[in-house]
């Protein structure tokens, strides 16, 4: 499995308290880079500006990746634009949100 | 192409949870001390007799002691999620909680026991609640792009400050005497502080909130504009019918107060209409209720004076309504949100993406939120119901049950911060 694939899985397991669901299927991750030195660089989002779980969430991302073996430095840029909306969730996190 | 706005940082909520906390904790001591001064005192209330030293206390207990220091502990946590700016001086918020508990705590107690003396505890208060609004005042300064709800918080805080300015004189009066129209400088108190500070207050941050937790995108906020002009005009124009003692003006202030929210609530239908969450947590739709009760009460009001009804009982009653049917409903509902998300971040959130930690949800017990929610709403019906016929027995019962709710409410509140 390749490093991408593998940060891409660990984010599963980060989960957004206040849903009860896990960032991954909300859409909140956006890019998922890892380069030559397997350092890793993170484009995500939250569904608000100003969201008061943005420091824990944004921890929490980095504290499940380093815990991947050799995983290089990690770099998370946290962005508003292009803003969440709900079509980047998935069907999954639709369902339970009693959307779909 | 994604655009890297390193906003982060500069948006984040770094409150200090102890500081919110403070606040919250002394407000929930406060609310069970004035539900238990209200029982014992629930003679005079059957009676409709609300100008008495106790009921003084109780309701002060009850709006500064509770309602007032959540809101400040709310403030501190939320203005930075609402406006997107950091707290100016955290320090100086320690004060200022310090100053603001002595001078309630002092003020609310000397009501009762020597209204004569109250000026004094009340200068404390004054103090504090003036710290607060420097405290608040630098901090929207601070915000670079100002929205609606900058302007609901702003004019919330200009009514809390012409609250206390209203309020300080009728202590004066207590105290020395020799302040003409006591009567209307006391209807400005009532107003200014209900309509205007708290319900101002809700308006603004219900923008933020209402969206947050039910996980709404695409709506409008259209209404926003016309619910504030209208409502804060509709303010003006009923604290100018008390100076001028004018029915019509009265009738033209109460008429736009509903208007302004009628429009809030038009506002409020479209970011529910637009939610991703379509099962709520109960403590919020309990929030919502209270929303419900507002528009009910703004509507009584109004009948009340197209049809020129002048019984003090009657408003009375309405007043108490007002508070608690969609002042302190609102509030008990969304601390059900702001304790558990404080506790989570206090004990948790350092631990999410490391081990497997609770959700918000599971922080609270939902079933027990939704009987207690029914008791206050029946005990809050019954009183009043009970409270303009006069049944003392049923005064008595209900008020009963109104402070035994309030005391399992504030365990149950308690019991977050055990897990």
């Amino acid at each position: 499995m390749s490093l991408e694939n593998k940060v891409g899985a660990a984010l599963f397991e980060v989960i957004d308290p206040e849903l009860g669901i896990n960032i991954m299927d909300l859409g909140l991750i956006y890019e998922i880079e890892v380069d030559g030195q397997d350092n890793v660089k993170i484009v995500m989002t939250l569904t608000t500006p100003g969201c008061p779980m943005h420091d824990s969430i944004k921890a929490g991302v980095k504290r499940r990746v380093s815990q991947i073996e050799g995983v290089g430095n990690i770099d998370i840029d946290l962005v508003w634009e292009p803003a969440w909306n709900p079509s980047k969730m998935s069907d999954r996190a639709k369902e339970r949100l009693g959307f779909a | 192409m994604v655009i890297s706005m390193p906003t982060g940082n500069s948006i984040q909520s770094n409150t200090n949870i102890k500081l919110p906390l403070a606040f919250i904790l002394y407000a929930l001591a406060a609310f069970v001390i004035s539900q238990i001064i209200l029982l014992v005192n629930s003679d005079l209330l059957a009676m409709g007799q609300f100008r008495i030293p106790d009921i003084w206390m109780g309701a002060h207990f009850l709006l500064l002691g509770y309602a007032v220091m959540v809101a400040m502990g709310a403030m501190y946590q939320l203005v930075p999620v609402a406006l997107l700016t950091s707290i100016w001086n955290q320090p100086f918020g320690y004060t200022q909680f310090a100053v603001t508990a002595i001078g309630v705590t002092a003020f609310s107690v000397m009501l009762g026991v020597a209204p004569n003396q109250a000026l004094y505890g009340g200068l404390i208060a004054i103090a504090g609640v003036v710290m607060f609004v420097i405290q608040m005042g630098q901090t929207i300064r601070k915000q670079k792009n100002k929205n609606m709800m900058t302007w609901f918080i702003l004019a919330a805080i200009i009514s809390l400050s012409l609250t206390i300015a209203a309020g300080f004189l009728l202590a004066w009066n207590l105290s020395i005497g020799g302040i003409a129209s006591h009567g209307t400088i006391l209807s400005s108190h009532i107003a200014f502080g209900v309509a205007g500070w708290f319900t101002l207050l809700i308006f603004g941050f219900s923008y933020k909130l209402i969206p947050m937790f039910s996980l709404s995108h695409g709506y409008s906020m259209k209404w926003a504009k016309p619910a504030f002009i209208t409502y804060l005009a509709g303010l003006v124009i009923l604290i100018s019918s008390f100076w001028t003692d004018n029915a019509l003006l009265e009738m033209v202030g109460w008429f736009m107060l509903l208007a302004g929210f009628f429009f809030f609530i038009l506002d409020v239908r479209e970011i529910l209409a637009n939610r991703l969450k379509k099962k709520l947590d109960k403590p919020f739709s309990f929030s919502l209720v209270a929303i419900m009760n507002g528009l009910g009460v703004h509507v009584l009001a109004f009948a009340f004076s197209i049809f020129g009804i002048q019984e003090m009982t009657v408003w009375g009653w309405l007043i108490f309504l007002y508070v608690i049917g969609w002042i302190l409903f609102s509030i008990l509902g969304y601390l059900y949100k702001i304790v558990p998300f404080l506790w989570w971040t206090h004990k948790y959130a350092h631990r999410i993406g490391q081990e497997k930690v609770p959700t918000l949800k599971d922080m609270i017990d939902e079933k027990t939120s939704v009987i207690l929610f029914t008791l206050f709403i029946i005990s809050t019906a019954g009183l009043t119901a009970s409270g303009l016929l006069q049944i003392n027995t049923a005064v008595f019962l209900f008020q009963g049950l109104l402070a035994l709710t309030s005391l399992f409410y504030v365990l149950s509140i308690i019991r977050v911060l055990t897990k």
